[in-house]
């Protein structure tokens, strides 16, 4: 199992498509890995808690000292982690009851797993996590899942079997994904103010020595690590790595050309080419499960509820233009489903850059240039206020892309910027005539949260009792055919509607030292340093 | 003495009407601590209102008001809404890089400062005086992100002689190791002070300079360096102790934009990052510091005051 994740991570470095070559590359790969050496990363925001239920982000350090059941890998598929295999229905990981409606999963649990304490890892552990998730007392961000479980059955130290009370697909992208919570340290203690939230006990490969708040994090080699290499060689290589926390940019960028940091991820595209010069560092592309749209809102903006309005709209905005201006990174898309996802659907409604079709469109729905070329129905201009994050500056490039794209066809935006929790606050409640932003998802995307009717990411008020029932179809089955085919229909249906225009897929561009071998970028929320035991720096 | 106690007791309801101020303004801005965690898609709505109900969010704002203030006039400043650590403690950590920095820069302009616009005035309109003059004016009008970017590729990218952001190596805890840390970020910080400093410490003196009384002395034949130095810095000094008194004030407060690109761990970042996230028990905190600060730094400067000219004496 190591050695071929080790194979993969090696190999796709080079061209993903090799990856059926693994078997030979590995060779030569293996003999160049490199025990020691200490990796400095640059990481763009303050830290709040090392608590991954608690912490407002994604939780990059965490990730590489606190390991769950199970992990989304570089095509966001899970593989298992401390489980010895992912449940399925298939391998009986997965039973339904016998009138559908609850599921039971079993877990069997990696043996002599142990903390970096030394303690032994047990099925108790994981019980305790979701027990202690689950108590009202500790204030988490996170508790998604722990209401979907009625109980959990721990039959012996290497067995966990959780019963649910529904039926519930997504259950790998929540609660025993994140992690683990060591039982021994942590029972009959609050977890809203243990140390645990500045020094968090895990099974990962590393365990953190030092965390100075707004400055860095220093983790150490975890001496107890259970995972070795193909050659027996006890994991991970690295000595330990160092999260340097560095909120501006610019300076970011400044210590990579320094050499003070070795990596950082996010860089902002109008960067990335100056950096690509720099000897030493490398640039990686990761196709993260996000996507940029344009979202209008469905409940006041009169115009928008005409469809022909919002299609006029999809056909005025040349998304290659958009692509070009970010530095071509971005690709665009014709669905919200981006393509990484085995689901997305090619043969959605499309909408390409068709300006005549758009101004036919306008025509038709009435909507008449008018004496400064900005169309106009009843004495009403079609003229909106567009919103994007403030400062933010690949999205403020591409809202002037749309802006001026959608004055082709007589359609006025002016941007009205928010930034911090102005911006949410606005995103939430819908406060807005458009929206320019993005969303990025678990390897396991809950669609219902963005589209439904009750979404609690719905802020634009659309609701379709269609969409609806196909994503709640989509979102109650085990079946994986079944599923895809709710969710193939689901854009379908979305792409026909268009409450929210696909725009492009915006990968975070990752620079990193030449030196650095075994890493490979991860796509999900469960960001890139989901696995850092295989990661290595050659001398 | 007691016009000391007087001016101290008299803080304590300016500081209550700063704070009904600051409360209400923080309350008026659109959203609220917990629209931070609206991003994650994995945030039950359940999750919200049990941290809404723990934090007291659900409380009506003059309940909300009322149990803040009494609580931090017993010196129990809460939790972070972020990170669920005691204010106090938060706040306690960022207090001494904020000082180092400002502080550094503070004395490091007053060194040069004062002299600067000494020279600037007894040389008027020499090439001396033109020549400061223009790099004051580059020192105000400079931004400070640009002359940053530009110290940190010239120091760090091209010569690699200085750190271009951190307090600290990691692991290393010598001074020597944080003063070199310090030399960019504290060197920006002075440069923007000094050039304002020097123009308000030129133009006094040229005043001063230009008194009867610095003319009868020198027509005693009492030697120039000793006019300059005795006699006419002493008086010259006056306008400039509200000036720098008032900034002395925002060292505590942090230097918001060098913090942030300096990657220091001080309070002007710690705002920011509360800022953003308003994380109210934080924010109100830290205004109230800087309020309290203020308060202390305008007493300071009337003390000053009287201490540099005997003329003013206060009851």
């Amino acid at each position: 199992m190591d050695s071929t994740r080790q194979a993969k991570y090696s190999a796709i470095r080079n061209a993903a498509r090799f990856l059926s070559a693994s078997a030979i590359l590995l060779g030569g790969m293996a003999l160049a890995q490199q025990r020691g050496g200490t990796l400095t990363v640059g990481l763009g925001y303050d830290i709040d808690t090392l608590n991954v239920y608690s912490t407002g982000f994604l939780g990059d350090v965490q990730a590489a000292v606190v390991e769950g059941l199970v992990a989304p890998n570089q095509r966001a598929q899970y593989v298992p982690v401390l489980a010895t295999q992912v449940p399925t229905t298939r391998n009986g990981g997965i039973k339904l009851s016998p009138d559908g409606k609850r599921m039971t999963v079993t877990y069997k649990l990696r043996p002599n797993v142990k903390w970096s304490d030394g303690q032994p890892f047990t099925s108790a552990d994981v019980r305790f996590t979701w027990e202690a998730v689950k108590n009202p007392k500790f204030i988490a961000e996170s508790k998604d899942g722990t209401e979907d479980i009625e109980s959990i059955a721990t039959p012996d130290p290497l067995t966990v079997v959780v019963n649910y009370k529904r039926v519930a697909p997504d259950f790998a992208s929540t609660l025993f994904t994140f992690g683990i919570l060591p039982k021994h340290t942590l029972e009959g203690k609050d977890l809203n103010t243990d140390p645990y939230n500045e020094k968090p006990l895990g099974t990962g490969p590393f365990r953190v020595k030092e965390f100075r708040r707004g400055q860095y994090v220093v983790l150490e080699r975890n001496p107890f690590y259970w995972r070795k290499d193909a050659k027996g060689v006890q994991l991970p290589y690295l000595d330990g790595m160092i999260f340097k926390i560095i909120p501006d940019s610019n300076t970011l960028v400044t210590q990579l050309r320094s050499g003070e940091v070795q990596m950082a991820y996010g860089v902002p595209y109008s960067q990335v080419q100056q950096l690509d010069s720099v000897p030493g560092l490398k640039v990686i592309k990761n196709n993260v499960l996000s996507w940029q749209h344009l979202d209008f809102n469905m409940k006041n903006v009169a115009a928008f509820k005409d469809p022909n309005v919002r299609k006029a709209i999809a056909y005025g905005i040349n998304k290659t233009a958009l692509s070009r201006a970010l530095g071509g990174y971005p690709t665009p898309i014709n669905t919200v489903v981006v393509p990484v996802f085995s689901y997305t659907n090619p043969n959605v409604p499309r909408y390409d850059y068709n300006p005549a079709r758009a101004q036919q469109l306008l025509d038709a729905a009435g909507w008449k240039p008018g004496p400064d070329g900005i169309r106009v129905k009843d004495g009403q201009r079609l003229s909106f206020k567009v919103m994007a994050q403030a400062g933010r500056a690949t999205d403020e490039d591409a809202q002037q892309v749309i802006i001026a794209s959608l004055k082709g066809i007589g359609v006025e935006l002016q941007p009205d910027n928010k930034s911090g929790v102005a911006f949410r606050d606005a995103r939430y409640k819908g406060n807005y005539d458009l929206f320019y932003g993005g969303w990025i998802t678990s390897a396991d995307p809950t669609y219902s949260v963005f589209f439904g009717s009750k979404g609690v990411n719905n802020g634009q008020g659309y609701s379709s009792a269609k969409i609806d029932a196909t994503l709640a179809r989509a979102e109650s089955t085990l079946d994986p055919e079944d599923r895809t085919a709710a969710l193939r229909q689901f854009q379908v249906e979305l792409m026909n509607d268009l409450p929210s225009i696909p725009i492009t897929s915006n990968p975070s561009m990752i620079v990193v030292t030449d030196k650095l071998g075994g890493f490979v970028p991860n796509p999900t929320n469960m960001t890139n340093f989901v696995n850092t035991s295989g990661w290595f720096l050659n001398k | 003495m007691t016009y000391l106690l007087k001016r101290l007791i008299g803080a304590v309801p300016l500081l209550l009407g700063v704070s009904l101020i600051l409360f209400g303004v923080l309350h008026l801005a659109p959203g609220g601590p917990l629209d931070v965690y609206a991003d994650n898609p994995s945030v039950s709505p359940e999750a919200l209102a049990q941290m809404r109900t723990a934090f007291g969010l659900d409380q009506p704002l003059p309940v909300q008001y009322v149990s803040w203030v009494t609580a931090f006039f017993q010196g129990e400043w809460g939790f972070s809404i972020r990170t669920a650590r005691p204010v106090v403690q938060e706040i306690g950590e960022r207090v001494g890089p904020t000082l180092l920095l400002g502080g550094t820069s503070f004395v490091v302009s007053l060194l040069i400062a004062i002299p600067l616009g000494v020279l600037s005035a007894v040389r008027k309109y020499s090439a001396v005086d033109y020549g400061i003059t223009f790099l004051s004016f580059l020192g105000v009008s400079m931004p400070v992100f640009w002359l940053a970017l530009m110290l940190q590729l010239v120091f760090a990218v091209q010569w690699r002689i200085l750190p271009s952001a951190g307090m600290q190596t990691i692991g290393s805890d010598s001074l020597l190791d944080i003063a070199r840390h310090l030399i960019l970020p504290a060197g920006i910080l002075a440069f923007a002070s000094v050039a304002g400093w020097s123009r308000y410490m030129r133009s006094s003196m040229v005043d001063v300079l230009a008194q009867d009384y610095v003319r009868t002395a020198k027509a005693k034949g009492v030697p120039e360096r000793s006019v300059v130095y005795r006699h006419a810095l002493r008086n010259g000094l006056i306008p400039i102790i509200t000036v720098v008194a008032l900034d002395f004030a925002t060292i505590l407060s942090g230097a918001v934009i060098t913090e942030t690109i300096f990657a220091w761990p001080g309070m002007g970042r710690l705002f920011i990052e509360s800022m953003n996230g308003r994380d109210y028990p934080v924010l109100m905190a830290l205004m109230m510091v800087g309020s309290f600060a203020l308060i202390v730094s305008n007493l300071v400067a009337d003390l000053a005051y009287g201490a540099a000219d005997p003329r003013i004496r206060y009851e």
